[in-house]
């Protein structure tokens, strides 16, 4: 059975590329030329084109994410961060910048993982600034199941 | 452990050190070309030093190379040779553009420039280098002067075709010049085939060429393209190595950014448009089109071709490098496969040059090798394509079934003797 | 025998009319000195004035509430006689007894005066964005200095070259600051000012969003107030990192940079972008520099004696205050004229004190 491992997976550096980027259809012809596979994949650009600030909207309007603009991005959450500490990936920190700011492409890589948060709250002693990170991280994951 | 003689000095050069020697220059190298105007005024200084030394053969551009003056970013005066050229040529652009070249000739056998085609001339090899940092530094040096000892035997100015050689040539000779060391054993390989150090005085491109004849060729135009709006890419190899070195012009583009292919569009006439992402590369790169083709092509794709079309509605992509021209134009089918509607014609200055003028779109320019549409542009210059294209089709007819001779574009008669007798004239 | 009396002290010689030069004037003035107040300008008042500052940070006080009175006090005191549209050519002698060359710019007439000491405060200029192409500024008229949105806050209406009010709004900083190719240094109060600016944008125009883009933020002291307040009352947007060009997309801005704490580029369309432009020398204190022989820094600010000592000029009789001889606050540049004006005292005391034959 020739099924396929990896989208892309003959990209020279493809660690560098986010899945999220490569179209690769499954068919693809032009002119009656089988073009599938490799010699008809695409990359998109990876540059942030726009700020879509309604997820932080509902953050904010949350009551524990209310001060998630107080964040000045210091890293004193992520620093005590026991999950941090074993998953790099989750980023208490990061998820409030990105969710400020809308990043689209940033959230579909790295929204789901507020889920990792342990709620030991942490976080929250230590953040210099109230913003209550581990609370910012229950109101994201509300605010992701509920965005339309 | 061989020694050479330099004058009164001697230098030893030690072969189980080449490794360690080759890695020394390599970062001079990175120190001295990504630095700045001074330290490239420097080297020019020192080429005239080592000149009156008598060390090196410097290939002036003089009175009889007809040169016009131009100004480079570092406000420096550079002599851009427009007669009696040695013809460059970039093997890209023949093997996979062929209407690039016979474009350029055509137009100088046009404006009467003499010029010489050599057989004799080897590939830069940089493309080796840029792409997969295989070669070193003496190869490339001795490949560039054993290329430019040709020219100057031939008594006729270089003029590189290929944006890649030019770049390299630009940066092998800033470190033959600085670098004593490097010379000394380039100094040795040429020696074996019977050549010495020649250093051109300006290493000349031929967009800077076109650049500074673009209002003799206008005023041979043919076609009107003044409702022809023409979007440029102007080539990494030809501007960004050696940044000092290339053409700018006050009043093109503000001074800030290289004039070339943008002046020769202007004095046609056409109107050029201006576009976001005009900086960035083609999607060539130095490596990706040998590694990473898929980003080269959807480089090429979303950061060029897509906003072009979508915010300026380009007529035409004129671009002035073999890479550019094959990856804007072959990239685009992948796109168009997928569904993408965005398409420009894409070619060289020359080739949009040549077919203002009324160079024969296919037999001359040879679009036909081009993929992206050309059509649409064709019917905007007020040129019937469709009649040319089946009189191309019937004079290759014609030729395969030799009831003809194929055309050949030749220089006009050379008013400048070649230094060497030709019978001479080898290796 | 007996000691000299103020009538026989020469005036003060004071150049330049800004916060530091006006403030050493009023002070000299209040002591009882009499003081000769050379501007280059046809106004007093310095930068806050030329360019019309709406307000200072950190407190956002009307910048009249500290100009105002300093400049009617210095025009209608009888102490101090202001040269307007001025500048000093040369001066001999030392302490006590400079003779000085005052040129009019209007009418090219020269004057010469005597003068006992002298306050040099010949300020700053806000950097020239022209000269960094990468911003644009000059070709995109909806690319302005802090300086100038300064001017259009004042007058309370700030648009676009097209008449429209903007809706998203980029500070830039450090333009023409921390970089190599323009100037060096920090100009120490673009982040303060900026952010002060962005506050005001938010009550003039409510749904605009502003985008601060910096590499760091360094609202020193107590100006950090408005960093915080600037976050967690005005919802303004940091993004840490610096542009790399401004490129007009019909009558919107393309401004391309990176994220660098998403480690990625982007290319956002903005309606007006303002460049936190820094401070330099100028060519009124490269002139001074010249006319009194005076030392300047690699970065061509006057150079005290001692770096900490900002007054000393190392030449006896001539005093520095103000950002001539360093990038500086209104606030600061106040208190070096102060200190300047107290330095003339304490010497001219000397000299009065020294016994006449």
């Amino acid at each position: 059975m020739s099924q396929r491992k990896k989208k892309g997976e003959f990209i020279v550096e493809r660690n560098y590329v986010d899945d999220q980027r490569i179209i690769e259809p499954e068919k693809l012809e032009i002119g009656g030329v089988d073009m599938s596979g490799r010699w008809g994949l695409l990359v998109l650009p990876r540059t942030i084109e726009d700020f879509d600030h309604s997820l932080h909207a509902m953050v904010k309007n949350h009551p524990r994410g209310r001060n998630i603009d107080r964040c000045w991005q210091c890293g004193n959450c992520t620093a005590a961060c026991p999950v941090a500490e074993e998953n790099p990936l989750f980023n208490p920190r990061y998820l409030i910048y990105i969710i400020k700011l809308g990043y689209k492409l940033e959230i579909e890589k790295f929204g789901n993982y507020v889920y990792f948060c342990g709620s030991c709250g942490r976080c929250s002693e230590v953040c210099p600034k109230d913003v209550d990170p581990s609370g910012v991280m229950e109101a994201i994951g509300t605010a992701l199941r509920r965005k339309p | 452990m061989e020694r050479v003689e330099l004058g009164k000095e001697e230098v030893e050069v030690k072969p189980d050190q080449w490794k360690l020697f080759e890695r020394a220059v390599f970062a001079a190298k990175a120190k001295l070309t990504y630095g700045t105007v001074e330290e490239y005024l420097k080297m020019l200084e020192r080429m005239k030093e080592l000149e009156r030394n008598g060390e090196i053969t410097v290939f002036h551009v003089e009175e009889e190379f007809e040169p016009v003056t131009v100004k480079t970013l570092s406000g420096r005066r550079k002599r851009i040779p427009t007669v009696e050229l040695w013809q460059h040529k970039s093997c890209g652009q023949c093997g996979h553009i062929p209407g690039y070249v016979t474009s350029l000739y055509w137009i100088m056998s046009q404006l009467g420039v003499p010029y010489v085609d050599d057989t004799n001339q080897t590939s830069c090899t940089a493309w080796n280098y840029y792409g997969s940092g295989t070669s070193n530094p003496v190869a490339l040096t001795a490949v560039f002067l054993r290329n430019m000892h040709v020219a100057w035997e031939r008594n006729a100015y270089p003029l590189i075709h290929c944006g890649t050689s030019y770049g390299d040539y630009k940066e092998v000779r800033f470190m033959a010049v600085m670098s004593r060391e490097l010379r000394e054993r380039v100094r040795q390989i040429l020696k074996k085939i019977d050549r010495d150090i020649v250093i051109p005085e300006e290493l000349v491109h031929y967009s800077e060429w076109l650049h500074v004849v673009r209002h003799r060729i206008a005023e041979r135009k043919k076609y009107d393209v003044s409702n022809v709006s023409v979007a440029v890419h102007a080539a990494c190899h030809t501007y960004k190595l050696m940044p000092e070195d290339y053409t700018y012009e006050d009043d093109v583009l503000d001074g800030v950014r290289p004039a070339p292919t943008t002046s020769v569009a202007l004095a046609l006439g056409a109107r050029v448009v201006d576009y976001r992402n005009w900086y960035d590369c083609c999607g060539f790169g130095f490596r990706h089109i040998l590694t990473e083709r898929e980003i080269s092509r959807s480089f090429a794709y979303f950061r060029k071709v897509q906003p072009i079309v979508r915010e300026t509605g380009a007529d035409v992509l004129l671009t002035h490098d073999t890479g550019c021209v094959t990856t804007l134009d072959k990239s685009q089918v992948v796109p168009l496969a997928h569904g993408y509607k965005e398409t420009v014609p894409v070619m060289s200055d020359s080739q949009f040059a040549a077919l203002a003028m009324g160079a024969h779109p296919f037999t001359v320019c040879q679009l036909h090798w081009h993929v992206s549409d050309w059509k649409e542009l064709m019917t905007k210059m007020g040129i019937d394509w469709e009649r040319r294209l089946e009189e191309h089709k019937r004079y290759v007819e014609e030729v395969k079934k030799r009831v003809r001779e194929p055309e050949f574009i030749r220089s006009p008669g050379r008013r400048l003797r070649p230094r060497k007798d030709s019978r001479e004239l080898s290796s | 025998m007996r000691r000299r009396d103020m009538s026989e002290i020469h005036p003060v010689l004071v150049i330049g009319g800004g916060p530091a030069g006006l403030k050493a004037s009023a002070d000299l003035a209040e002591l009882g000195y009499d003081v000769v107040l050379v501007e280059k300008l046809g106004q007093l008042g310095g930068a806050p004035i030329r360019w019309g500052y709406k307000t200072l940070a950190p407190e956002l006080r009307p910048t009249e509430e500290v100009m105002g009175p300093l400049i009617e006090y210095v025009e209608g005191n009888g102490n101090v006689r202001v040269m307007k549209n001025s500048v000093v050519e040369g001066a001999t002698g030392g302490l006590g007894d400079f003779t000085v060359t005052v040129r009019n710019l209007m009418n090219g007439a020269t004057e010469s005066l005597k003068a006992s000491a002298i306050i040099v405060a010949t300020g700053f200029e806000h950097f020239d964005a022209k000269v960094d192409p990468r911003y644009g500024y000059g070709r995109n008229p909806d690319v302005i200095g802090i300086h100038e949105l300064e001017g259009m806050l004042k007058e309370g209406r700030v648009v676009k070259r097209n008449g429209d009010p903007p809706k998203r709004i980029a500070f830039i900083f450090c333009v023409g600051s921390r970089d190599k190719s323009t100037n060096l240094w920090c100009c120490t109060v673009c982040c303060g000012v900026s952010i002060k600016q962005a506050i005001e944008l938010k009550h003039l125009l409510k749904d605009a969003d502003i985008y601060m883009i910096y590499m760091d933020i360094r609202t020193f002291g107590l100006w950090e107030k408005l960093y915080w307040k600037s976050m967690e009352e005005y919802g303004i947007n940091y993004i840490r990192g610096r542009v790399g060009e401004i490129y007009a997309i019909g009558d919107k801005l393309l401004v391309k940079g990176e994220d660098t704490l998403v480690r990625g580029p982007f290319e956002v369309l903005f309606d007006m972008v303002v460049l936190a432009v820094g401070m330099e020398p100028g060519s009124g204190t490269a002139q001074v520099a010249r006319a009194l022989n005076l030392k300047v820094n690699e970065f061509g600010f006057l150079e005290p004696r001692h770096p900490n000592i900002h007054h000393d000029s190392g030449r006896d009789g001539i005093y520095l205050a103000g950002a001539c001889v360093a990038p500086m606050s209104v606030e600061e540049a106040l208190a070096e004229g102060s200190a300047a004006a107290m330095q003339v005292a304490k010497a001219l005391r000397r000299l009065q004190r020294a016994v006449v034959k």
